[in-house]
């Protein structure tokens, strides 16, 4: 590609531009938070609050109120089982199917690959069905299982690519040792496969963290609501929002996400990018 | 050794998402606690909620140690929903603040418990509750709720709106037409202002014009639509409606709309229909808006609001003994006094008598009371509102003439009714 | 490849074992309750008896005025959001692949969307977009370019339209990380060939750019197909459905039908429906992908 100055400087101009529309909303959305709730139909409505404007009061209100902490750990505690057992089970299935080609391995990832293309929602009325017959209706507990098994096509098949990779050169010279298949799983395989584990872990807590629709139906109890029913409970009757509790509440929950996104950064990147290339 | 690893990792993963379930299983049977599940929809950020969790559930917890109630918000809508959603679940919570008009469909469902035949006391409950809040928690000569409140809906209007627009508050349909023409338009800022706000297309919303034009969903029997719902002042009603919202001079129940209190607050809705819960919730938003309530415009069927009001009912998978004092105490004269504050109407004979309530006048929405009507009293009545609102949109955005579109509503109310 | 004895071969159903259980009896096993469920009346007022009743079901969702408005926004917020997302993706990477500094940067912002949780961004595009909201202010009160406050979630279009804007909004990162990587797979010597042939830029990218990130934008391409009918919180919490069902999607009058009016039957054959439909539209594009590489 032919860098001319010219050509450049448009570049940056147009990605200042791309960048300002991407984070524009989350500003706003920050700035609205420290706004006070009535201000919120001002006229004319302003980006940033005014000086005597700005408040903290929304923030006050959200962290004293002992039940977003509650729903801030329900969203931890379903996320991080969710990602841990996923990711253990879709290492393993991604290990076998990706190192033992035979006929039952790829029917086992015809029909993962298959499943995939169906929305987990999908499946939400015989799943709601199930969740009522094991007694496992509003409980956080009700969430984990489905939520595991949602994320099970997506990252075995994003690890057994990894999985592929390693050099058979690397396993043979193991089983000369006389390592067992146990030994070579979680001794060579694992380990060279953990930016896949990584990046497909990052991704499926996100899910797991942000899941609306299936939390919302199976859980009744506030004090057993996740994050993103909590943030929407504030849109009581037609007459009333908050948005400021909304937005307040909105970027707090925000908050370990990004703190795990730019810590993790290269992971994302990379595991996206490994899956993209193989296709 | 390397066998036992896998073997152990197994485990663990059994154990991770078994441990979970068997400890709440667990829980709930070593627990010598009695645990009421109360689902209401109380706002959460609302005075009455406050009023729930700060005052009236620790009274009663006092009052009845071993008995911990657990109560649970829902918006309005999500909760009859909820409801049905638990029914087939089995997850049903043991006592409901249920909207009166939703009984009968949870009769039908037979999930509610017929209180007069299984409460020893309950003659004497309810006769210290107001005999018209009672009768709307009969269904097939059982009771099956206890009144909790009653409500009305009257006029609020905007005294400096009218005052600059040099109208009066209107006393009968014509006029409120006229009034609600000529307070819209745009105010000082340029901003664009109705005359009226409507915050849905229900039932709740729509009934008293329809029923104040003349007009009726039904016959007294509820078993018939033809002929009401359609006829010629059911039409008018409707059509006078959807005028109104095609020359801009009422909204509110568009997605993009600002909301009722809001738009009340910041003078950019003149008038509205609303219950006593308004005062509250206006005073702690905008408290500097002027304003001034009045009964509802008369029409040719009269000056007639919409019955409204909640009942406390039971259902069957409950702790029947727990449950029971819990209602007995949320219907008491204590616990509608503190309600009162925030704008219920207590149905307690006693609560009624009581200064504070005097004070809070209600005076306005017990007359509108006596006139006001209650919406179909049917099992099938969240359908019926469900298709109104269909019929409703199809009107305003043009699709239909409003006669084609009631008449067509007829049809499918008289099968919902046949059910 | 190892030797398989007895005890290689347990130790490989216990590393599938788990995983496949879980798969099989909360994935599986829901599909095929499902069809079963699809040819029964099931009500939320007769969860235990479920009388048989054919394609009763079927013939009742395909009958229906609102399914069919469902599938077309359906299939409407797939060709506007894929296409959207994955051009506007791939020009941010071609961008990013240009320059040297802040690189980073520019990909953490606009990486962030994508991380942000659906249920906050659809709020805050509900606020903007609010008939009172900043971007009518900005058209109306500052630009004048529309004459009063367009009402952009009153109305089908217009609130499907905030919907599609929303997910080529959000997802635009995700492709631009994807092609990002793509772009710098391709060997520069491709390029530097070409140019001393005097290839001019556009003959560049479409005569060696786009065939060498083929891979890519396929993967791209069925993966946000997927998505696409995946959609429900934002459709959800930005117009619920309104006015009157027009702006429901497949998902969102599916759960309507399944929890709001307790039909579960009818939600079950939908539910099949769509996900034949989109088994159907992922083999068509796998022989797309396939015959490509031939």
């Amino acid at each position: 590609m032919i860098n001319s100055k010219k050509s450049i400087i448009t570049r940056y101009i147009l990605l200042i531009i791309f960048s300002l529309i991407a984070i524009f909303p989350m500003i706003y959305m920050l700035s609205t938070s420290l706004k006070p709730n009535g201000a919120l139909y001002e006229f004319p409505p302003k980006f940033f609050p005014d000086k005597n404007e700005l408040t903290l009061e929304n923030y006050k209100y959200i962290l004293n109120e002992s039940k977003f902490m509650r729903n801030f750990f329900n969203s931890i505690y379903v996320s991080v089982i969710a990602v841990i057992i996923s990711s253990i089970v879709s290492t393993g299935l991604a290990f076998v199917i990706g190192r033992f080609k035979n006929k039952f391995t790829k029917i086992i990832f015809s029909c993962l690959i298959v499943t995939m293309v169906i929305p987990g929602t999908t499946l939400i009325v015989p799943q709601f069905e199930m969740a009522v017959k094991f007694k496992i209706i509003n409980s956080l507990s009700g969430l984990i299982p489905f939520y595991i098994a949602w994320v099970i096509p997506f990252s075995t098949f994003m690890i057994k690519g990894f999985m592929e990779n390693i050099p058979n050169s690397i396993i043979d010279a193991a089983e000369i040792d006389g390592a067992s298949i146990f030994q070579v799983f979680y001794k060579i395989a694992v380990p060279l496969a953990v930016p896949a584990i990584a990046s497909v872990s990052i991704f499926n807590f996100l899910s797991s963290w942000e899941e609306f629709p299936w939390a919302n139906t199976v859980i009744n109890d506030t004090k057993l609501r996740t994050l993103p029913i909590a943030i929407t409970g504030f849109f009581g009757q037609h007459q009333f929002t908050q948005w400021g509790y909304v937005f307040a509440l909105s970027v707090l929950s925000l908050i370990p996400v990004v703190v795990i996104f730019i810590s993790f950064q290269k992971f994302f990147i990379s595991g996206l990018a490994s899956g993209g290339v193989k296709g | 050794m390397k066998k036992f690893n896998g073997f152990l990792m197994m485990v663990l993963i059994v154990f991770l998402v078994a441990a979970p379930i068997i400890a709440q299983g667990a829980n709930e049977t070593t627990n010598k606690e009695i645990v009421l599940d109360f689902w209401h929809h109380y706002s959460a950020e609302s005075a009455e909620n406050k009023t729930l969790t700060e005052v009236l559930i620790p009274e009663f917890e006092k009052e009845n140690p071993g008995i911990k109630v657990n109560a649970v918000s829902h918006e309005w809508a999500e909760l009859h929903d909820k409801v049905l959603i638990s029914a087939s679940s089995s997850s049903l919570p043991d006592v409901a603040r249920c909207d009166i008009a939703w009984l009968p469909e949870f009769e039908k469902m037979g999930i509610l418990v017929p209180l007069d035949s299984e409460m020893n006391d309950f003659e004497e409950v309810s006769k210290g509750l107001l005999d018209s809040a009672m009768s709307t928690a009969i269904i097939n000569d059982h009771y099956y709720g206890l009144a909790l409140n009653t409500n009305s809906k009257i006029l609020f209007y905007n005294t400096k709106m009218l005052k600059d627009a040099g109208v009066e508050v209107p006393n009968t349909m014509e006029e409120w037409e006229k009034t609600v023409k000529k307070l819209s338009g745009k105010n000082v800022k340029g901003q664009q202002v109705w005359g009226w706000n409507e915050p849905g297309l229900s039932a709740w919303n729509i009934c008293p014009f329809i029923w104040s034009f003349g007009g009726a969903l039904t016959n007294p029997e509820q078993t018939k639509a033809s002929g009401y719902i359609n006829s010629p002042e059911t039409v008018k009603a409707v059509n006078t409606f959807a005028s109104l919202y095609k020359e801009g001079a009422l909204t509110g129940f568009n997605s993009g709309d600002i909301p009722m209190t809001d738009g009340f607050g910041t003078g950019r809705y003149a008038m509205m229909l609303e219950g006593p819960w308004k005062i509250a919730e206006l005073a702690g938003a905008y408290p500097n808006v002027k304003y001034q309530t009045a009964p509802i415009p008369a029409g040719e069927g009269g000056s007639i609001s919409v019955l409204g009001g909640e009942d406390i009912a039971m259902f069957n998978n409950a702790n029947k003994d727990a449950a029971w004092k819990f209602m007995k105490f949320m219907t008491s004269d204590f616990a509608e006094v503190e309600m009162s504050k925030c704008g219920q109407i207590p149905v307690n004979k006693k609560a009624l008598e009581n200064p504070v309530v005097v004070e809070a006048s209600f005076a306005p929405y017990l007359e509108a009371i006596k006139t006001a009507k209650a919406r179909p009293t049917v099992a099938s009545a969240s359908k019926i509102d469900n298709e109104l609102v269909v019929a409703m949109h199809e009107i305003l955005d043009g699709e239909k003439t409003a006669q084609k579109a009631m008449d067509d509503l007829a049809v499918k109310v008289d099968a919902l009714l046949a059910k | 490849m190892q030797i398989k004895n007895n005890s290689s071969k347990f130790q490989l159903g216990a590393l599938m074992a788990p995983g496949l259980l879980i798969f099989a009896l909360f994935t599986i096993y829901p599909i095929f309750r499902l069809l079963i469920a699809s040819f029964h009346d099931w009500t939320l007022a007769s969860m235990v008896k479920q009388p048989f009743v054919g394609w009763n079901n079927y013939k009742t969702v395909f009958s229906d005025k609102t399914f069919w408005i469902s599938f077309e926004n359906s299939i409407v917020y797939a060709l506007v959001t894929v296409p959207g997302q994955m051009f506007l993706g791939l020009l941010v990477a071609i961008l990013i692949d240009g320059i040297r500094k802040i690189s980073v940067g520019f990909r953490v912002l606009n990486y962030l969307p994508v991380i942000t949780s659906w249920v906050i961004v659809s709020l805050i595009f509900k606020y903007i977009f609010n008939t009172e909201g900043l971007l009518n202010y900005f058209l109306f009160n500052i630009l004048h370019i529309t004459s009063k406050n367009v009402r952009w979630l009153d109305f089908r279009w217009s609130g499907l339209w905030v919907a599609m804007f929303l997910g080529i909004w959000k997802g635009v990162g995700w492709n631009m990380v994807v092609f990002l990587a793509a772009l710098q797979q391709v060997p520069k010597v491709l390029y530097e060939a070409a140019e001393l042939d005097g290839c001019k830029s556009i003959r560049k990218f479409f005569a060696i750019t786009l065939p060498s990130i083929k891979g890519s934008v396929l993967f791209a391409w069925v993966m946000l197909t997927i998505g696409a009918f995946n959609v429900y919180t934002s459709i959800k919490l930005i117009t619920n459905g309104a006015p009157a069902h027009k702006t429901e999607t497949l998902l969102t009058w599916m759960y309507y039908k399944a929890f709001s009016t307790g039909e579960f039957g009818y939600s079950a054959a939908l539910s099949f429906i769509m996900a034949l439909t989109l088994c159907f539209l992922a083999i068509i594009q796998f022989k797309i992908m396939k015959k490509k590489d031939e």
